[in-house]
């Protein structure tokens, strides 16, 4: 041993309200932190959406100190509106445990890290087979761990047993991967004379892709989404965000700027289609002619280091190639917002009771399906839900509106119902009123309403409600 | 041609739920068939709860106002449904790109297609072996299901309120060449599902009381 490794102090910005919410829409929303810490150390490995690092010897030096960095760092993310904690220590791994010992984090001194280390349970460690061993052996912190011989664990426990070892030890098993800028490994090809058809920009996709892959396996990173800009001899362009996860083959690549291109120029007099892909996810303008390309550029979105794990590609369930290319197919024609993931949600509402999910999206509902949610409507559901209740009419015999009183009584028994566009049918059985107050410690959502079953002479049934002196129909049964 | 390996159950027919087997020529839906429903309703979307009930995948094309929890409870798993609620002037090529990768295509059609545009779809669906469920008119649809005649249970003047429907259903086949063969089904069941009902409609006596409804559930 020539000489003993300072240990590298490392500090790590936790945000807790981060960890239950995965996917997409976690990623984007912690661009925002990163772009903070950035400010203070423009080195930033983004751990995974919720957690960074960044080396602290440099900005501690400017700030005066490692506890006058983390108390900066802290204000100005809270600043910005984000609830962080801030742990600082010897290495990656104890740092990351640093910052969820606290309600705001801690500062482990130098060389004090493996006295920190050494009261932490071995469940810690991310190595689920060895998490349930050791502790059936006696070993159940991570001092006791490091103080076993590297070579014993060697023999006992193979090489996840030595990389256990190391981290109880505080040393880290790799240093610090900082994320260059996106644009650093962005590829692009201009076409001159400008290209008429797809086929040659699909082609020069394929060999950019090659090339954008190359490069960010050179510095170790996967990309979780890719970028594809494509620029049109007029001037117009499209940009569009594809999910890649690490997990797209040049030629998958290529396959998505074909879609791209075909959804953009085929699509130009789809109108609805227009309105749906002016949502956050992608920002397209489409013209009324396109008259040649002139720019093809692949910028690889929100770097994260290549783990080699692959990352279920759309959520949980596994879904299969051929659903999934079909879907993006279409998501290529009308837009992302236009393909859905239906979830059940809870709610009394039949509106509510659904949530609807871009595909490709994470999505938890926020009220769960398996609360009892007394008062909802029971089995069998509607068939048809509005989501905007359409504006209707119920009169009596005498053709006056029928109206509910505060004790749930009607002023006269549904004999019409007539809804907008529709010519009133008769309403042949009914049941109702049912009162619904909900949410009345909440001014912006509370809601009163008296809820009806109305069966009318043509066959069908409406669930109506009447809410503020109008009636609405919610759904009906078809 | 046909690419299925991971879902195809049988000589290519989709099972159906048992209360619609004898409305079908096939007993089930015919791969690369085109089958319509009458409007846009519960029977469209309990034609496709067997086949997904056997692993299938479905897309719901041109209903922005479905009833999830309908869906759920007749038989269509959430997890397996994908909605286009909105396809667009473009809808007729959003189709063809949805019968390449479901199973199932369940499509209220947004206008009338021509003979032509008609004839493409029912390529696509022949080509990629998948079912075309449209709701609404489709002359040259291997089978079509129509609600002849329904009546709500469980509700009256003021009291009780939607327990069931039940509803006859009339089936035919091309061209009518076969004869009409009718079934009467609990559209939807007590609890939301959809079921044959027994003995209802052979002696004409189809209104039942909700008293009888409650031992069905």
């Amino acid at each position: 041993m020539s000489r003993a490794a300072t240990p590298r102090r490392v500090l790590v910005l936790r945000c807790p309200d981060w960890l239950d919410w995965l996917g997409d829409a976690a990623a984007r929303g912690f661009e925002p932190v990163v772009g903070i810490v950035e400010e203070f150390c423009p080195q930033v490995e983004v751990l995974r959406p919720g957690a960074c690092a960044i080396a602290t010897r440099g900005p501690a030096r400017y700030f005066g100190g490692e506890a006058a960095l983390a108390a900066n760092l802290a204000d100005a993310v809270s600043r910005g509106g984000f609830t962080c904690q801030v742990g600082i220590a010897d290495g990656l791994f104890a740092a990351e445990l640093a910052a969820r010992a606290g309600p705001i984090g801690l500062l482990v001194p130098p060389g004090e890290t493996p006295e920190f280390l050494a009261r932490i349970p071995v469940s810690v460690l991310d190595i689920p087979d060895l998490c349930e061993l050791l502790p059936k052996l006696g070993i159940e912190t991570l001092g006791q761990l490091a103080a076993l011989p590297t070579a014993e664990a060697a023999s006992r426990f193979g090489p996840p047993g030595v990389l256990a070892c190391r981290l109880a030890r505080g040393l880290d098993p790799r240093p610090l991967i900082p994320r260059p800028p996106a644009a650093d490994i962005s590829v692009q090809m201009e076409f001159d004379p400008p290209a008429e058809q797809s086929e040659p920009v699909i082609f020069a996709a394929k060999a950019l892709a090659d090339q954008m892959h190359d490069r960010l396996a050179a510095g170790g990173f996967a990309c979780v989404r890719v970028q594809v800009q494509v620029r049109c001899a007029d001037g117009q362009e499209s940009s569009r965000l594809w999910r890649h996860d690490g997990l797209l083959s040049a030629l998958a690549v290529a396959e998505r700027v074909r879609w791209q291109l075909d959804g953009w120029r085929g699509g130009r007099d789809c109108a609805i289609g227009r309105d749906r892909v002016a949502g956050p996810e992608m920002v397209a303008e489409r013209g009324a002619d396109s008259p040649g390309i002139t720019l093809l550029r692949l910028v690889p979105d929100q770097l994260v280091r290549a783990t080699g794990r692959q990352l279920a590609l759309w959520g949980d369930s596994v879904i299969s190639d051929r659903v999934a290319r079909a879907a993006i197919r279409v998501q290529a024609m009308l837009g992302h917002d236009s393909v859905t993931r239906p979830l059940l949600a809870g709610g009394r509402r039949p509106a509510e009771q659904a949530l609807l999910v871009p595909f490709g999206d994470a999505g938890v509902p926020e009220r769960p399906a398996d609360r009892p949610w007394p008062g909802q409507i029971p089995a069998p559901a509607p068939t048809t839900v509005y989501r905007v209740p359409l504006p209707a009419n119920v009169t009596d015999g005498a053709g006056k509106t029928v109206s509910v009183s505060g004790r749930a009584k009607l002023s006269a028994p549904p004999a019409w119902l007539s809804t907008a566009g529709r010519p009133a049918r008769a309403v042949t059985s009914w049941a109702g009123p049912w009162p619904v107050t909900e949410r009345w410690w909440d001014p912006s959502h509370a809601r009163r309403q008296a809820r009806f079953q109305l069966v009318t002479d043509d066959g069908n049934a409406w669930l109506a409600a009447l809410q503020d002196g109008r009636w609405l129909i919610e759904a009906s049964y078809d | 041609m046909r690419h299925r390996d991971d879902v195809l159950t049988g000589e290519g027919v989709l099972p159906v739920l048992p209360a619609l087997r004898g409305l079908l020529p096939a007993g089930g839906l015919q791969r690369g068939s085109v089958v319509t429903s009458g409007d846009w309703g519960l029977l469209a979307l309990a034609l496709a709860a067997g086949a997904m009930a056997d692993g299938a995948w479905c897309a719901i094309a041109g209903v922005p106002s479905l009833g999830v929890r309908a869906a759920a409870e007749v038989g269509l798993d959430p997890d397996r449904l994908l909605l286009i609620p909105a396809p667009g002037p473009s809808w007729p090529q959003v189709v063809a790109s949805l019968l390449d990768g479901f199973d199932v295509v369940l499509l209220r059609p947004p206008d009338q297609p021509s003979a032509q545009l008609r004839r493409k779809l029912e390529a696509a669906a022949r080509r990629y072996g998948s079912v075309l469920v449209v709701a609404g008119d489709w002359p040259g649809a291997q089978a079509r299901l129509l609600m002849a005649d329904a009546e709500w249970t469980g509700i009256g003047p003021g009291h009780g309120r939607l327990r069931a429907r039940l509803a006859q259903v009339v089936a035919s086949g091309r061209g009518g060449s076969e004869r009409p063969r009718s079934a009467w089904l609990w559209l939807p069941g007590p609890d939301g599902t959809v079921t044959a009902a027994a003995g209802a409609g052979t002696h004409g006596g189809y209104l039942i009381d909700s008293a009888q409804l409650v031992n069905i559930g």
